[in-house]
């Protein structure tokens, strides 16, 4: 209960942290940041999987309302909770992960709503193409950890890309969908 | 292997409802339930379970149906393993105690055509609860290998508070609120 207590007047005081003048780094929780796929199957069901490996780091103007971001997923990593697919989607036939190993999102323009991060504009490399990318935030927020009593910062981010645009082609002409929804969970921590 | 099942999407256009009840074994490459979870009120934390079996049988002219699923609780995984192993403890899904979920459903609703709704009985953790789920869509289809066989599946969707089935830890910065998304496909005995 006391534990509790503690924990919540932590929350409280979170949301009452003031903007920061300076620029601050915060640096990618592996355990609460995931790039999580949709793709349909069929026109029957949503086929879902994620990357488990990731790395990166964010910087933060809050004062300023500006940004930057550099995360790189290890499409090895790729996880549906199916090997065979798994296997399938490493080959060359889609992210050829033994030869391209690593998926890059580098971000420098963050637009703002109030406070709150609402957008982060960069590039994504991919398969050795880079394209623009826009993340949605559908949800920002800083607070006070009371494990790590350091600030976290993170959110819900969405975007759609066409995988044909990173020239991942494979199946388009029968019927598997070019357009891949993208769920980004990602929390970082103040350093 | 996703080559299989593509002819068949574009076979499956014509397939004619029948009289009969028909039972639909649930293909567990492409069944998986998914949850979400709000965490310190600020990113979704997300997870499926790997081992979903079960079986169903619909009646598409009577526009009924009915519906058995069983989950390996040990089967969640989140992508970080750590996390996956306190998932599986006694103060959470206590997988040891508890090693299988079930959602039994018996009422199947339809809008015209359309499945829209499935309700039955969902039991986690020993504690079973009323549970609607929302078909987001459902459709079905005849994929050609290796013989022609028919495959009806969907999304659907529900939500429910974690602590009615006494899954209390954490609250409240890992939110009561659970959603949950479950793709779907079976096949036709």
């Amino acid at each position: 209960m006391t534990m509790t207590k503690t924990l919540l007047a932590c929350v409280i005081a979170a949301g009452t942290v003031a903007a920061h003048a300076e620029v601050a780094t915060y640096a990618i929780d592996p355990s609460h940041t995931f790039v999580t796929f949709e793709a349909s199957h069929f026109g029957t069901s949503t086929l879902r999987g994620r990357f488990d490996k990731k790395d990166g780091s964010v910087t933060l103007d809050k004062a300023g309302k500006s940004g930057k971001a550099e995360i790189t997923i290890d499409a090895s990593s790729i996880s549906t909770g199916v090997p065979a697919l798994d296997t399938h989607l490493k080959s060359k036939d889609f992210f050829n992960a033994t030869e391209m190993g690593t998926a890059k999102f580098t971000a420098d323009k963050f637009n703002f709503s109030g406070d709150k991060v609402s957008e982060v504009a960069g590039t994504l490399t991919l398969l050795g193409k880079t394209q623009p990318v826009t993340l949605k935030a559908n949800n920002f927020n800083c607070y006070i950890s009371p494990m790590l009593k350091r600030e976290v910062c993170g959110g819900d981010f969405e975007t759609t890309i066409a995988r044909s645009a990173y020239g991942m082609a494979y199946g388009l002409n029968y019927g598997l969908p070019d357009n891949i929804r993208l769920l980004i969970q990602i929390e970082a921590v103040k350093q | 292997m996703l080559r299989a099942g593509l002819a068949g999407g574009l076979a499956g256009v014509g397939s004619a409802a029948s009289a009969a009840p028909q039972e639909f074994a649930i293909d567990p490459a492409n069944t998986h339930v998914h949850w979400e979870v709000k965490h310190f009120g600020t990113s979704t934390s997300r997870g499926r379970f790997d081992a979903v079996t079960g079986s169903l049988v619909l009646d598409r002219e009577a526009k009924s149906g009915s519906a058995s699923i069983s989950i390996a609780t040990g089967s969640i995984s989140t992508g970080f393993a750590p996390f996956d192993g306190v998932l599986r403890g006694h103060y959470l899904l206590a997988t040891a105690e508890y090693p299988t979920a079930y959602f039994v459903a018996t009422r199947f609703a339809f809008h015209g055509d359309a499945l829209a709704s499935v309700s039955g009985e969902f039991t986690l953790r020993g504690v079973g609860q009323p549970v609607t789920l929302r078909a987001l869509r459902f459709s079905c289809r005849v994929d050609p290998e290796p013989v022609a066989h028919e495959v009806c599946g969907g999304d659907f969707e529900t939500e429910f508070n974690r602590s009615a089935f006494d899954i209390t830890h954490s609250l409240p910065f890992v939110a009561d609120r659970v959603r949950v998304l479950i793709q779907i496909e079976a096949t036709r005995r």
